[in-house]
């Protein structure tokens, strides 16, 4: 039996269509990644999720209560953190941990014993008397987790928590999420970084609304269906559009080179001559083996 | 819940009490308020000038003349330009008045004969020309009254209750102690929920099992409680400074502002839940200020408003808690006498609360 389950969700504005039959199931414990570029309707999931947004159809059941009629049961054991920073900018740190506690009812030595913790693992109690607007990114978003956590929540929901927040700040934050994960908080967290997925039990693409992919971060990979090489070049757009025009081939510009996808049934060695045509010697390509992001290209690209 | 209820009101006093807009609208309104119409706004007429253009240049006409001095209300000057230049006078206003005395004058009237004395007034001021025509025909009726030596067959003894020298700041607090208590009130509940809804707070709270009763008595007691704070210093400042009197019970209006309460901080959901921006929850906490300050009497008394008007301050519940402050305050009045304010403001109180609060949950769901 899964923690959280999305069903067939749909959800449009105006002639929009934001979210298109979309599902996915969490198990208790895990954490779950929604990955996928911005407007792709992650946010719109989560907002569904915590019953901020009603779904034109489908259903949510979160540790075995139906979210649209038992939401008042499911808020005690929620913890949600939105995209955009949205604690009291003029309270300070403290004032906006208390504030909270109050609202989930942690008072007396049991704030205090709470408060400490969350102190302890966010690395904010020098900067407890300091208001809230005069945080960095990585200490506001740390300071929102905080928050959402002074309740013990069973399931905690993260919309792109690391957004916007220094490479530094975003691994400390993920090793909060595997130290709550290891307390037993399942998580579901959306994200635009491909290298995060690597450090969740299971991982959602999400593009145009849609679900595209799913699985572990060691399946995800193996989803990609063809070859793909590397190749070590000036990285122009002349050559990407010369590339291109070779049938069952695709050039991406990546880094300093490029990378090559060619279609599953399909070897470069077929492709010598017209390689060769574009400015491109064989020995040039060197196979890699695919990693996510270029896995989510391929679906991305996929005819839908 | 109790916990939360009261994280919530110092929560919002915290935030008041930090942002400047908030505080110069708690401190600085009243204060501003209460010197403005306390001194500045004052409705008596004094002190008109009154061009004078005696032709006749007896004994009789000059004691005319200075019988318009008597109370104050005009000082009368020898005229400066000749008659057929006399609207020069007003357009450079330089006067208010012109009396113009006929060389006649004195010999009518020893042959007891009718006499017109003509008078000449800059409407401009409407309220001001046509308290000057009032006074200077009873200065008239009085000196008519004695040159001729008889004694009108009916004559007016007039007492005047309450405020009987008809000072404008004894009028003038009450109003201000209405509007403060309903321009703050509005103000700052609407944009203290915009507030919360531009800056993705109000989300946050929606996802905590925080009850929906609750998170509106949190925001709204704390608007409340300073609203009251506001006119009790209104108050304060009117008795000691300006000396006006107090004929009523302080607790009576202190009950039936709270009553008020439910409308203003409704008025505010209401606002909130149509707007988006702080700015935006401003503006129409501002117009609908305006309109309620213009048809509660503040002013001008309603009776002389035109009757379609009238009908439409019926819509405005700052006109029954008018009635209820300068009745209190001037009068004296009790409970009983104010019962029909009383249920009027308790209807609006619960239709203006009860309609907003649902388009509030609405809204927020």
């Amino acid at each position: 039996m899964s923690f959280v389950t999305v069903s067939g969700l749909h959800k449009s504005y105006g002639r929009v269509r934001a979210v298109v039959d979309f599902s996915l199931t969490i198990d208790r414990g895990q954490i779950y990644a929604l990955v996928g570029p911005d407007g792709a309707g992650k946010t719109t999931v989560i907002r569904a999720l915590c019953h901020l947004t009603a779904a034109d159809g489908g259903s949510i059941t979160i540790a075995g209560r139906d979210a649209a009629r038992q939401f008042n049961e499911i808020k005690p054991i929620l913890g949600y953190m939105p995209q955009v920073f949205s604690l009291y900018p003029d309270l300070t740190v403290e004032e906006n941990l208390w504030f909270y506690a109050g609202i989930y009812g942690v008072t007396g030595s049991h704030y205090h014993e709470k408060s400490e913790y969350l102190y302890r693992f966010s690395n904010l109690k020098p900067f407890a008397g300091r208001r809230a607007q005069n945080l960095s990114g990585g200490m506001k978003q740390k300071l929102a987790l905080s928050c959402a956590l002074m309740h013990d929540p069973e399931l905690l929901v993260l919309d792109e928590p690391t957004t916007g927040v220094d490479p530094l700040s975003r691994r400390q934050f993920w090793e909060i999420l595997l130290e709550l994960k290891r307390q037993g908080v399942t998580i579901l967290v959306s994200t635009p970084y491909m290298d995060e997925v690597a450090r969740a039990d299971r991982a959602g693409f999400v593009f145009n609304g849609a679900k595209l992919a799913e699985g572990t971060p060691e399946e995800l990979p193996k989803l990609f269906e063809g070859h793909l090489y590397y190749l070590e070049c000036e990285p122009t757009a002349a050559l990407a559009a010369a590339l291109n025009e070779i049938d069952h081939l695709t050039a991406r510009r990546f880094g300093g080179g490029m990378h090559i996808y060619i279609d599953k049934g399909w070897h470069h060695e077929d492709l010598v001559e017209p390689l060769r045509r574009a400015g491109v010697r064989p020995g040039q390509l060197k196979a890699i083996k695919p990693d996510l992001e270029d896995c989510f290209i391929q679906l991305m690209e996929a005819p839908q | 819940m109790h916990r939360a209820f009261l994280g919530l009101i110092r929560k919002e006093f915290i935030q008041v009490f930090r942002d400047r807009n908030m505080l110069r609208i708690v401190f600085a309104m009243p204060i501003i308020q209460l010197l403005l119409f306390g001194y500045v706004v004052n409705l008596e007429v004094k002190n008109i000038r009154l061009d004078v253009y005696d032709f006749d240049q007896s004994r009789l006409s000059r004691e005319f003349v200075s019988s318009t001095k008597a109370g104050g209300y005009f000082s009368p000057t020898p005229a400066a330009r000749p008659l057929f230049d006399l609207e020069r006078n007003f357009q450079d206003a330089s006067r208010d008045m012109a009396v113009v005395i006929p060389d006649d004058f004195s010999e009518r009237i020893a042959r007891k004969e009718s006499v017109t004395i003509g008078l000449m007034a800059d409407g401009s001021d409407a309220n001001a020309t046509s308290i000057g025509s009032g006074y200077l025909a009873q200065i008239v009726q009085k000196f008519s009254r004695r040159v001729h030596g008889f004694e009108m067959p009916v004559d007016i003894k007039h007492r005047i209750l309450y405020n009987p020298e008809a000072q404008s700041v004894y009028f003038m607090v009450p109003g201000i102690v209405a509007t403060l208590l309903t321009m703050v009130t509005v103000m700052l509940t609407s944009m203290a929920i915009v507030r919360e809804r531009e800056g993705g707070t109000l989300e946050q709270l929606l996802v905590t099992p925080m009850s929906g009763i609750t998170l509106l008595a949190g925001k709204l007691v704390p608007f409340g409680l300073l609203g009251l704070f506001e006119m009790s210093m209104a108050l304060t400042v009117g008795v000691l400074w300006f000396g006006i009197p107090f004929a009523g019970s302080p607790l009576l209006l202190l009950v039936l502002s709270a009553l008020y309460l439910l409308t203003t901080l409704g008025m505010g959901l209401f606002f909130s839940t149509v707007t988006t921006t702080q700015q935006q929850a401003m503006f129409f906490a501002w117009f609908f200020s305006i309109f309620a300050i213009l048809t509660s009497g503040f002013f001008t008394p309603i009776a002389n408003m035109p009757e379609w008007m009238q009908y439409i301050t019926y819509a405005n519940p700052m006109r029954f808690f008018m009635s209820i402050v300068r009745g209190i305050m001037m009068k004296g009045s009790g409970p009983v006498e104010l019962l029909g304010e009383i249920y009027t403001l308790a209807i609006f109180g619960l239709v203006v609360l009860g309609f907003s609060a649902l388009r509030f949950s609405k809204r927020a769901a």
